[in-house]
């Protein structure tokens, strides 16, 4: 039988497995269903239709499936995978026309949020106070640093990193460290690369193409470089992925000279 | 407290906790077995406090803190480490506090007669000294040392291992992410990359509260003016100090200023990486608490 403390409310049809353990003073909606290993602190706050996967451990004081801001109902939809920790005072808004959707393995700290119909991918790092707009798309293995932010419908590549204060109001791609407001690319994020196993090979063919492909601020792609390197069939996987994530964004924004496939 | 407070009985304090008689416990709050809560500290409603957490007296804790939770960081394995609150703290709303790691060191302290904002943040293994002042929703990651009345304003955030100098103010909305000189207010005016943030001059207010005489308040103007006017060359500048035989404040500035350069990056507690830095191991200064009424007087 689940561990629920005598002082928490847990709605009767909400659907919580047996080993969960579920402190005091915590609130969880009829339609939340929490699966098994999850261990939910005190006073946090259970909304909409929420799923939390195995093993999510969330702490003290935060709200999950929050009805978006100015939204009336409370049925938006937010889903969550495994072995995630939700930190103190975090909201994650549900989604009221898509859900959000959490990934697995992330680790969100202190009053960060994560906005309605956000997607957010897996091994991801997202330090505190954190925002992430409504829609938005973070992809796997992304670090966040302190205070950081990302816009609505806003998409952040694999593996980058955004430094604190940083504000991502447009595409950001894969690979990168960012910083600024607004942001710009810096470089390559060679440590988490390394961190994440990457080829040593692969390292410099990125390195060799972000040369190639952002001038020295940072703030604006070589188009010309980015077509010739999209062209090039027989160049490394990690660089085509890069290559047509910035024609994606280049896309989406309605600039830059890119040629289409 | 009233006696409406004390009849709600809507807060889970394990039997175990060491709660001295004249603390007040809010409603909501939860207390796990662990914590012990010096007399006259005033905790108000939806506090938890968790782990190995030692909170001195006359402390007010105010709602929504989290204290002692686990730290926010990968390499803490579960071990019993600590979280030492002193004595006459004000936590704001909502601060959070997080217990060391072991290989940090394992304590993570606030010193004594400290202000901490709303949403402020004390990561782990992170040394909060005396007459501090943290604004709003200030992040304090890892292993971080903020010296006696330093004053950091509203939504700075400061890196892991950055020591913040005695006396020394941090502007508001700041990315510190190197040491901060004593007595200097640091600051950023465009978070562009390409301008960090620097030390933009004196804190007149740092000097003041400080309560230096006479001499060792111009010598020690003498060498923020010498070192900081322009940041180039500093080592020689320290050196040339050295030579000239400051005293006093100067002389601990250029310590200062001499540790972060030898650091990685211009933060000197880069090189506890991995180990207890010595903080760990030092009771706090027994002169620690009177000197807020030395100086009011």
């Amino acid at each position: 039988m689940a561990e629920i403390s005598p002082h928490a409310i847990v709605e009767p049809t909400a659907e919580v497995a047996d080993d969960v353990v579920i402190g005091p003073f915590c609130y969880v909606g009829p339609k939340v269903r929490i699966n098994s290993g999850c261990r939910i602190a005190n006073n946090v706050t259970l909304l909409g239709r929420t799923t939390l996967g195995e093993r999510t451990e969330v702490f003290p004081m935060s709200v999950i499936g929050a009805a978006p801001q100015g939204a009336d109902e409370d049925d938006g939809e937010c889903v969550m995978g495994v072995d995630n920790a939700v930190r103190e005072h975090v909201t994650i808004y549900a989604g009221a026309n898509k859900p959000t959707l959490i990934g697995n393995h992330n680790l969100i700290m202190i009053a960060s949020q994560i906005g309605p119909g956000a997607h957010l991918g897996d091994h991801g790092i997202f330090d505190n106070c954190t925002k992430i707009g409504a829609e938005a798309v973070i992809e796997d293995y992304v670090r966040m640093s302190g205070f950081a932010a990302v816009g609505e419908g806003v998409r952040v590549g694999a593996y980058a990193f955004v430094a604190g204060y940083a504000g991502v109001i447009g595409d950001a791609p894969p690979f990168a460290m960012l910083q600024g407001f607004p942001v710009r690319v810096r470089g390559l994020n060679t440590r988490n690369l390394k961190a994440c196993g990457f080829s040593d090979k692969d390292i410099h063919a990125l390195k060799a193409a972000f040369r190639e492909l952002f001038n020295g601020r940072g703030s604006e792609v070589n188009c010309d470089a980015l077509n010739r390197l999209a062209a090039d069939a027989g160049a490394n996987s990690h660089v085509q992925k890069l290559a047509g994530a910035l024609k994606t964004a280049l896309a989406k924004a309605g600039v830059g000279d890119v040629q289409d496939d | 407290m009233s006696k409406m407070t004390d009849l709600t009985v809507l807060r889970e304090i394990d039997p175990a906790a060491r709660i001295a008689p004249d603390a007040s416990i809010g409603i909501y709050c939860v207390i796990g077995p662990d914590v012990t809560i010096g007399s006259g500290t005033k905790v108000n409603r939806r506090v938890t406090i968790v782990g190995h957490t030692r909170i001195g007296s006359n402390n007010v804790i105010e709602e929504g803190c989290v204290l002692g939770a686990f730290p926010q960081d990968l390499k803490y394995a579960g071990g019993p480490t600590m979280l030492h609150i002193g004595h006459r703290n004000l936590l704001g709303r909502e601060v959070t506090a997080h217990i060391g790691t072991e290989s940090g060191g394992a304590l993570t302290r606030i010193g004594d007669d400290n202000l901490l904002m709303d949403g402020s943040h004390v990561a782990h293994d992170c040394y909060v000294d005396d007459r501090v002042y943290l604004g709003r929703s200030v992040l304090l990651a890892g292993h971080i040392r903020v010296q006696t009345g330093a004053r950091i304003e509203d939504l700075s955030g400061v890196h892991h291992f950055v020591t913040v100098g005695r006396f020394a103010r941090v502007g508001a909305h700041t990315p510190v992410r190197r040491d901060v000189p004593p007595f200097t207010d640091f600051q950023s005016f465009n978070h562009d990359w390409q301008s960090p943030p620097t030390v933009c001059g004196v804190h007149e207010a740092g000097i003041a509260n400080a309560n230096l005489p006479k001499e060792q308040e111009r010598e020690l103007r003498f060498a923020l003016k010498e070192l900081f006017v322009n940041e180039a060359a500093l080592q020689t500048k320290i050196e040339q100090l050295v030579n000239m035989g400051v005293e006093g404040e100067a002389a601990k500035l250029c310590e200062f200023c001499l540790n972060s350069l030898q650091g990685v990056y211009g933060r000197c507690r880069e090189l506890y990486r991995g180990q207890a830095p010595p903080e760990s191991r030092q009771p706090p200064s027994p002169e620690a608490g009177i000197d807020i009424r030395r100086n009011k007087q």
